[in-house]
C-alpha cells in the first residue's frame, strides 16, 4: 500500500507535519509567558461579547416593537445596530480569534513570548479603540458605512495595536524552533496578513474620504467579505485544524486536500463579495466574477470539511467527552451551511428575491456566531484550562452554553432565511403594498427575538464559568460555584 | 532555506490580485467618473449646503440601517421600477455629488434613492419623522422626536411648526418645531432624485 509512502513524499515537499510535542519543561514555560496577556484578550473579547448581544437582542425586539425604549436619541435602532454588530466583530471575534492564535503560535514555534508588556498595551489600544469607537456611534459620530461605522478616528488606536499583536506573532514565527511549519501556521499567517491590508484600504478610502462616492461601493463589499472569507474564517479553520489531532489524536487525512484547501480559499475568497450589490450601481463584470468566485467556493469548503470530517470519523467517544470538539463539530456544519445559504444568494435570479430582505443578515450572522465563534469557543475550551492550570469548574454551565447556542442559532437561521424568502417573495410582488410586507416579516421577526434571548442566554452562561474560572485562580481555596468539580480532566 | 517566505509571497501576490480587480479598478476608473455637461448644467444636479450637513445626520442616525439607496437592474429584478422607486436602475455616476454612497444592504424600510421625486412636501417629512404612524399608518419606522423641539408659542405660531393631531399633539398654547438637523436631514432627502438620463442608463421602457 503506497499510502504511507505518498503521504509522507507530500509532507517533505509542503513540510507541514504535525509538530513533534514539546518537552512538558518548554510548555509550562510558554504558558506561563502567556498567562496574563491571553487571559486579558479572552475577558476583553468577553466582555463585548455580552454587550454585542445585549445590544442585537434589544434591537431585534426594536424591529418588532418600534415603541421600545423609543425617541432616545442613543438608544435608536439607527445608532444601537451598528454598534451591536460591530461590538461583536472587534470586540469580540477578533481578539479572541487572536488571543487563541497567540497561544498556538507560541505553542507550534516552541517559543515562549518575550515582552508581553507591549501585547498588554497592544490590547489596551484596541479595547480604547472599540470603546471609543461605540461611543462615537452612539453620540451620532457614526459613518454608516458597513462594518466601519465608527468614526474614522477611532480607526487609528485599533490599526496601531493591531500591528502591535501582530509583530509580535510575526516574531514569535521567525524564532520558531521546529522549523517546519504547520498548516494552522499557514491560515494563521493568511488572516493576520489580511487584516492590516483589508482595514487599512477600507479606512483609506472610505472613513478618511479620499475617494469618489461612485467608486465606493466595491469597496465596501469588499471589506464585509474579506473581513470574514480572508481573516476570520482563515484563523477559525486554522484553529480546527491545531485542535482536531490534539483532542482526538487523529493525524491530518490528506495533506493533498489541506494544500488545494489553503490555496483555492487564497485564490477564490478575495473575489467573492460583490454578490452584495448584485444588480447595483457596480461594474457588472465585478458581479460576475463574484459570482463565479462563490460558485467555485464549494472547492476550498469542501476539500477542509471533507479533511475534518474524515478526522471525526469514528470519534463519537471524544465528542461527547470533550467539549471543545463538539464546539468544532458545530462550527463545522456552521461553515457548511453558510457557505451553501451564500451559493444560493449568489444565483442572479434567486438574488433578486433574496436581497435586501433578513437572508442576507442571517448568513452574516451564521458565519460570525457560527463557523467564526463556535471555533473560537472551543479554543477557549480548550486553552484557558491550561493557562489557569486546573480545568474547567462546571460541566452543566458548558452544556448549556452548548445547546442553547446551538437551539438559538438554529432557530435564528430558520427564522431569517424561510422569513427572508417569505418577505422577499412578497417583496417581489408590486402589487402588495409595503405594510403588508411588514406583515409578512414580523412572526418571522419574533422568532428571531427569541432566538436572541436564547443566545443571549448561553453567552451569560458561559461568562459566568469563566467568571468563576477567574475568582478561583485567585482565591484557590474558596469554593466558588454550586456545581461541584467535574472530571473534566480528560479535557485538557 | 527559511520556507516562510515562498508561503508569504504566495499569499500577498493572491491577495494582491483581488485588490488590484476590485479596490485600485475602482479608484482608477470609478474613482475618475465626471459629471455630464449639459448645455444647462451638470448631472447629476449640485447639492445644497443644507443637503450636505443632512447626509451627516442620516449617517449619524442610521439610515442606511434599514434604508437602501439603489434601483436594481431590471434584469435582476423588476420588483424595485414596478413599486416606482425608480423609473431607471441606478449607476456609479448617480453617486458622484454624495460623500458617502449609502447604498444600504437592507430593506427594512422603503428604497430612497428618488424619495425626492415621490414626496415632494417637505412638511410631509416633518411629520413623518416625528412619528411615522401619522402619515404612513402601520409603518415600523422608529420616531425621531429628539430632531424636533417642543416650545411655546409665542404670538404667532411658527411657519414651521409641524401639524399634528390626535394623541401626538403638544398641548395647548405649545408647537413642535424641526430643529436645524431635521431641517437639513429633510434638505437631504428632497435631494435624493434620480430622475435624469445618462448616456450610460438608457431609460426603461414602460409597460
Amino acid at each position: 500500500m503506497s499510502h504511507e509512502s505518498s503521504l509522507s513524499q507530500v509532507q517533505a515537499a509542503t513540510n507541514f507535519s504535525e509538530p513533534a510535542p514539546l518537552h512538558a519543561t518548554t510548555r509550562a514555560e510558554i504558558d506561563a509567558s502567556l498567562r496574563f496577556p491571553v487571559l486579558l484578550f479572552f475577558r476583553t473579547a468577553l466582555f463585548w461579547l455580552l454587550f454585542g448581544s445585549i445590544l442585537c437582542t434589544m434591537t431585534s425586539l426594536k424591529l418588532v416593537v418600534p415603541c421600545f425604549l423609543d425617541g432616545i436619541n442613543f438608544l435608536s435602532y439607527g445608532r444601537l445596530l451598528p454598534v451591536a454588530l460591530d461590538a461583536l466583530l472587534y470586540g469580540w471575534a477578533i481578539p479572541a480569534g487572536l488571543g487563541i492564535s497567540l497561544w498556538m503560535v507560541a505553542r507550534l514555534c516552541g517559543r515562549p513570548l518575550r515582552c508581553s508588556k507591549l501585547l498588554v498595551a497592544a490590547t489596551f489600544f484596541w479595547n480604547t479603540g472599540v470603546f471609543l469607537g461605540s461611543l462615537g456611534v452612539l453620540c451620532g459620530y457614526g459613518t454608516s458605512i458597513p462594518w466601519l461605522e465608527y468614526p474614522n478616528w477611532a480607526s487609528v488606536p485599533l490599526f496601531i495595536a493591531f500591528l502591535l499583536m501582530g509583530v509580535w506573532i510575526v516574531l514569535l514565527f521567525s524564532a520558531r524552533q521546529p522549523r517546519s511549519i504547520y498548516i494552522t501556521q499557514w491560515y494563521f499567517l493568511l488572516g493576520l496578513c489580511a487584516f492590516p491590508w483589508l482595514y487599512a484600504t477600507a479606512n483609506m478610502f472610505l472613513t478618511w474620504g479620499s475617494i469618489q462616492a461612485s467608486a465606493q461601493g466595491p469597496i465596501i463589499a469588499w471589506y464585509s467579505a474579506n473581513i470574514f472569507g480572508l481573516f476570520l474564517i482563515p484563523l477559525a479553520l486554522g484553529i480546527i485544524y491545531y485542535l482536531i489531532p490534539k483532542i482526538t489524536g487523529a493525524p491530518i487525512y490528506s495533506y493533498y486536500l489541506a494544500v488545494l484547501g489553503f490555496f483555492s480559499l487564497l485564490l477564490l475568497a478575495g473575489w467573492s463579495g460583490m454578490t452584495l450589490f448584485l444588480g447595483g450601481p457596480i461594474p457588472v463584470w465585478m458581479v460576475s466574477a463574484s459570482v463565479v468566485a462563490t460558485m467555485l467556493m464549494m472547492i476550498p469548503v469542501a476539500a477542509v470539511i471533507l479533511n475534518y470530517a474524515k478526522m471525526l470519523q469514528g470519534q463519537v467517544a471524544a465528542l461527547k467527552e470533550s467539549p471543545a470538539l463538539r464546539f468544532i463539530a458545530f462550527g463545522i456544519i456552521a461553515y457548511l451551511v453558510a457557505t451553501l445559504l451564500n451559493l444560493a444568494f449568489a444565483i442572479p435570479t434567486w438574488n433578486g428575491i433574496l436581497h435586501f430582505t433578513h437572508y442576507s443578515n442571517g448568513i452574516i450572522i451564521l458565519t460570525l456566531l457560527g463557523a467564526v465563534s463556535m471555533v473560537f469557543f472551543a479554543g477557549i475550551y480548550y486553552i484557558a484550562p491550561r493557562l489557569f492550570g486546573f480545568s474547567w469548574l462546571c460541566s452543566c454551565s458548558i452544556r448549556c452554553h452548548f445547546w442553547l447556542a446551538v437551539v438559538g442559532l438554529s432557530l435564528m437561521v430558520v427564522s431569517m432565511t424561510l422569513g427572508g424568502l417569505l418577505e422577499g417573495l412578497a417583496l417581489d410582488d408590486a402589487a402588495i403594498t409595503w405594510v403588508n410586507v411588514l406583515s409578512f416579516a414580523a412572526p418571522w421577526r419574533w422568532l428571531n427575538v427569541i432566538a436572541w434571548i436564547l443566545l443571549l442566554l448561553s453567552y451569560v452562561s458561559f461568562v459566568r464559568l469563566f467568571g468563576n474560572m477567574l475568582f478561583h485562580a485567585t482565591h484557590p481555596d474558596q469554593k466558588v460555584s454550586a456545581c461541584s468539580f467535574n472530571s473534566l480532566a480528560s479535557v485538557s | 532555506m527559511n520556507r516562510l517566505r515562498p508561503l508569504f509571497i504566495t499569499i500577498a501576490l493572491l491577495f494582491f490580485a483581488g485588490w488590484l480587480g476590485f479596490v485600485a479598478y475602482s479608484y482608477l476608473e470609478l474613482g475618475r467618473l465626471a459629471p455630464q455637461v449639459e448645455s444647462d448644467g451638470s448631472l447629476p444636479p449640485l447639492q445644497s449646503g443644507s443637503a450636505i450637513r443632512g447626509a451627516k445626520v442620516y449617517a449619524a442616525e442610521g439610515c442606511m440601517t434599514c434604508h437602501s439607496q439603489q434601483v436594481r437592474q431590471p434584469s435582476v429584478t423588476s420588483s424595485d421600477i414596478d413599486r416606482n422607486w425608480g423609473k431607471r436602475p441606478s449607476v456609479a455616476r448617480d453617486y458622484l455629488r454624495d460623500q458617502v454612497a449609502f447604498l444600504g444592504t437592507s430593506r427594512i424600510g422603503p428604497d430612497l434613492s428618488n424619495v425626492g421625486v415621490r414626496f415632494t412636501d417637505p412638511a410631509w417629512y416633518y411629520r413623518h419623522l416625528y412619528e411615522s404612524t401619522t402619515v404612513v399608518p402601520g409603518s415600523n419606522m422608529p420616531a425621531y422626536r429628539y430632531l424636533f423641539k417642543m416650545q411655546k408659542i409665542e404670538g404667532q405660531p411658527s411657519e414651521e411648526a409641524v401639524s399634528l393631531t390626535g394623541p401626538h399633539a403638544p398641548k395647548e398654547g405649545y408647537e413642535v418645531v424641526p430643529t436645524e438637523e431635521a431641517k437639513d436631514l429633510v434638505a437631504y432627502l428632497l435631494s435624493r432624485k434620480q430622475d435624469y438620463t445618462l448616456p450610460e442608463v438608457p431609460p426603461v421602457p414602460e409597460k
